[in-house]
């Protein structure tokens, strides 16, 4: 058991110097404060905003015999409504039902889901013909995320115009006169998703921000697997009977370690600083599981890394070069376009999803933030499974040839 | 020499680095139980060479066997290595690494912890064995450089520049316990160094390197028998652009073996020197130049190294 060997070495060494476990553990902290705040106010002007729709309406037949279904009109406004002296659409719209929609809020894929109700035409109609009947259209969403906030406001203002703009036209078509003064039929209501009433934007960037934290792992410990190169420690070893399973596996385990109690960290630091934490223990628990998951996968970046560069100070270039964009590319930090390239099981596979952090997020987002269990966030820890073995597998072939037999 | 006396042999070994030939063409055999002394200055190819020998560089040619065996399919722990530089980890404590070393060498752990107690003891650790590796002087680093090579008890100790930055009584116990891994546990060490005295002292035979090819292989005192006995005068002149117009004169003179200029100054390689000066200083005082310094020595190692190379070992 060569590795247990390998394993207290690395452990002694991590703990021992007090210095850099303080900068591993407080960096990503700091991070977490810094960016919690800098991203609170981020948005976007003139771009297309993403929310679905979930059209309930029946619809009505009107005395000329002819159906109509107003759901499908006011879907096709917001498909086509731009922006004031611009050609950039205001929403980029898709139609859905309502549990996909609440998927779609909760990874926010969408800003917003418009819920119009079965009497929508219905009531419209009663109302242009002096009725008193009212309809209520539901925006529903993270109340809490500002995205959703700005597509609410959006929303609201266009519903407002549009009841305006077809009553005056429904009673033009219906008596030949307009009415001045008409009920209004149409109500909204802001609806958050269950479990989302007070959440913030930080809610959804925290997990972001564990996930960054495991990810810069990758780059310390690429530096310290170079540092053994560096000083020959490792060739003392190389000379030894140890395997390069011993020296490998014997480092992911303190490194690990590191990840998972990066997770607890964190999560306490968040928890201070208003992450509304959703699950309890039990969330605790598979975060933590997710957590050393995200942590072997960072392990195993950074023994990729250590397999090409020659010293310590290019290992923490190349580590930060590689890891903050990758930090991006999961969504740590904001929701990416979608790239879908694949489809498994009904459940679409989009190009970030070949890092196995993008599923790490996405099972921490769903156990911190959402409260899940196992069995919601089983499909992502699979894939993380999955992506982490290849690459751990990728890093020690890597580091075995170019670090582990005779130099060239 | 029979061949179950050879414990390590190269052959044909040479190293390139892009332009750079690091070795070229080394062959030597060593033979089991004695220290055997790789001279030369840095860069001369010492480490390069050690570091194919080993197995921890690929050779760009040539080959190596440990007891006729390729180097590449020995079994781990026969050799045991220091090398040159503190090859330490900082955040352990001595005995920490030992046992950790000990470990590695799938040592079982009451072997482990025995030899690595007496390793801590003869090399004068035990007082420091909890303390962490960082807190050590330069000195008690080193020994613990040395003792992480003999952990395992291996066949063949190969040392690269062990004396490197040591005081001189931290160099005494060094070059004793060396002495005593040859004559009381049989080791077979390997000794790599540019300091004169070590090899001459230490060494049953020594390779001399320079510029990556190996110039010479005996023992020390046929090395010295090879370029004459007898004793150095080392001569400085007031005006050193005279140096040429006094050798060729000296080297006229029956009683002299030799004569080389070397960083500026005269070594005249005669017997019986201290007799001769009197005839010395004559004919450099007929060329009108004064001697500004001189001293008469015994010849050494590092005559012999001049007069293979033209220079000094370079530091």
């Amino acid at each position: 058991m060569k590795f247990t060997s390998i394993a207290s070495k690395g452990a002694k060494e991590l703990l021992r110097d007090r210095r850099g476990l303080v900068m591993i553990l407080v960096f990503p902290l700091f991070f977490m404060l810094v960016f919690g705040f800098a991203f609170g106010g981020m948005g976007q002007s003139n771009q297309p905003h993403d929310i679905t729709v979930i059209n309930q309406d029946q619809g009505a037949t009107l005395p000329n015999g002819e159906t109509l279904n107003l759901g499908n009109n006011f879907t096709q406004v917001l498909k086509d409504v731009k922006y004031q002296d611009s050609d950039v659409n205001i929403f980029q719209v898709n139609e859905t039902n309502i549990n996909q929609a609440d998927s779609l809020l909760k990874q926010r894929t969408v800003d917003a889901a418009v819920i119009m109700p079965e009497n929508f035409t219905e009531s419209i109609l009663s109302s242009a013909s002096g009725g008193t009947s009212t309809t209520t259209v539901t925006i529903r969403g993270d109340t809490g995320y500002i995205g959703f906030g700005v597509s609410q406001g959006i929303l609201v203002g266009i519903l407002g115009q549009y009841q305006d703009d077809l009553l005056v036209g429904i009673q033009s078509q219906l008596t030949g006169t307009t009415v001045q003064k008409t009920p209004q039929p149409i109500e909204s209501q802001v609806e958050s998703i269950p479990g989302t009433e007070t959440f913030t934007n930080f809610d959804f960037l925290a997990p972001g921000m564990i996930v960054f934290a495991i990810l810069l792992l990758a780059t310390t410990v690429a530096a310290g697997l170079t540092r053994e190169v560096e000083k020959g420690t490792l060739a003392r070893l190389k000379l030894s009977k140890m395997r390069s399973f011993d020296y490998l596996f014997g480092n992911l385990i303190p490194w690990s370690a590191i990840a998972a109690a990066q997770v607890l960290i964190l999560l306490i630091v968040a928890v201070i600083i208003g992450f509304h934490w959703q699950g309890g223990l039990n969330s605790l628990f598979l975060a933590i599981v997710v957590g050393l998951i995200g942590g072997i996968a960072s392990v195993s970046l950074g023994m990729i890394i250590a397999s090409f560069v020659r010293n310590e100070r290019q290992a923490a270039n190349l580590g930060t070069i590689i890891t903050v964009p990758t930090s991006f590319l999961v969504g740590a930090f904001f929701q990416l376009p979608q790239v879908v390239i694949a489809n498994f099981g009904g459940q679409s596979f989009q190009i970030y999803d070949i890092l196995p952090w993008t599923h790490v997020l996405n099972a921490l987002r769903a156990t911190l933030t959402y409260g899940e269990g196992w069995n919601d966030i089983a499909y992502q820890v699979e894939w993380a499974v999955v992506l982490t073995i290849i690459l751990f597998l990728i890093g020690v072939v890597l580091f075995s040839r170019n670090r582990l037999r005779a130099e060239n | 020499m029979i061949m179950a006396d050879v414990i390590m042999e190269a052959r044909d070994l040479t190293k390139d680095f892009e332009d750079l030939r690091a070795v070229d063409n080394l062959n030597l055999k060593i033979r089991r139980g004695e220290v055997f002394g790789f001279l030369g200055p840095n860069g001369a190819g010492k480490t390069t060479s050690i570091s194919m020998m080993v197995g921890l560089l690929r050779p760009t040619s040539g080959q190596v066997f440990i007891d006729g065996e390729d180097v590449n399919k020995l079994e781990k722990g026969t050799i045991g290595i220091c090398p040159q530089e503190l090859v330490l980890w900082e955040h352990l404590t001595p005995r920490e690494s030992l046992n950790l070393m000990g470990n590695l060498y799938e040592l079982p752990k009451k072997e482990s912890e025995k030899r690595t107690e007496k390793l801590l003891s003869d090399l004068f650790l035990t007082d420091k064995a909890n303390t962490q590796v960082k807190n050590l002087s330069g000195g008690m680093k080193r020994r613990l450089n040395l003792a992480l090579a003999l952990i395992h008890e291996p066949e063949i100790v190969v040392l690269d520049e062990p004396s490197e930055g040591l005081d001189p009584q931290s160099r005494r116990v060094l070059w004793n316990y060396i002495r005593a891994l040859r004559d009381d546990e049989g080791k077979t060490v390997i000794l790599t160094t540019h300091i004169m005295e070590e090899a001459d002292k230490l060494s049953d035979r020594i390779a001399i390197i320079d510029h990556s090819k190996l110039l010479r292989l005996d023992t020390p005192s046929n090395l010295k028998k090879e370029i004459g006995e007898g004793d150095v005068v080392d001569m400085k002149l007031s005006d050193p652009k005279m140096n040429q117009e006094v050798m060729e004169k000296l080297k006229n003179l029956a009683e002299i073996e030799a004569v080389t200029e070397v960083d500026e100054r005269i070594n005249i390689r005669a017997l019986d020197a201290v007799g001769k000066l009197p005839v010395i200083m004559d004919r450099v005082e007929e060329s009108g130049v004064q001697i500004s310094d001189l001293s008469v020595r015994q010849n050494t190692l590092e005559d012999v190294f001049i007069d293979l190379t033209g220079t000094t070992l370079r530091e």
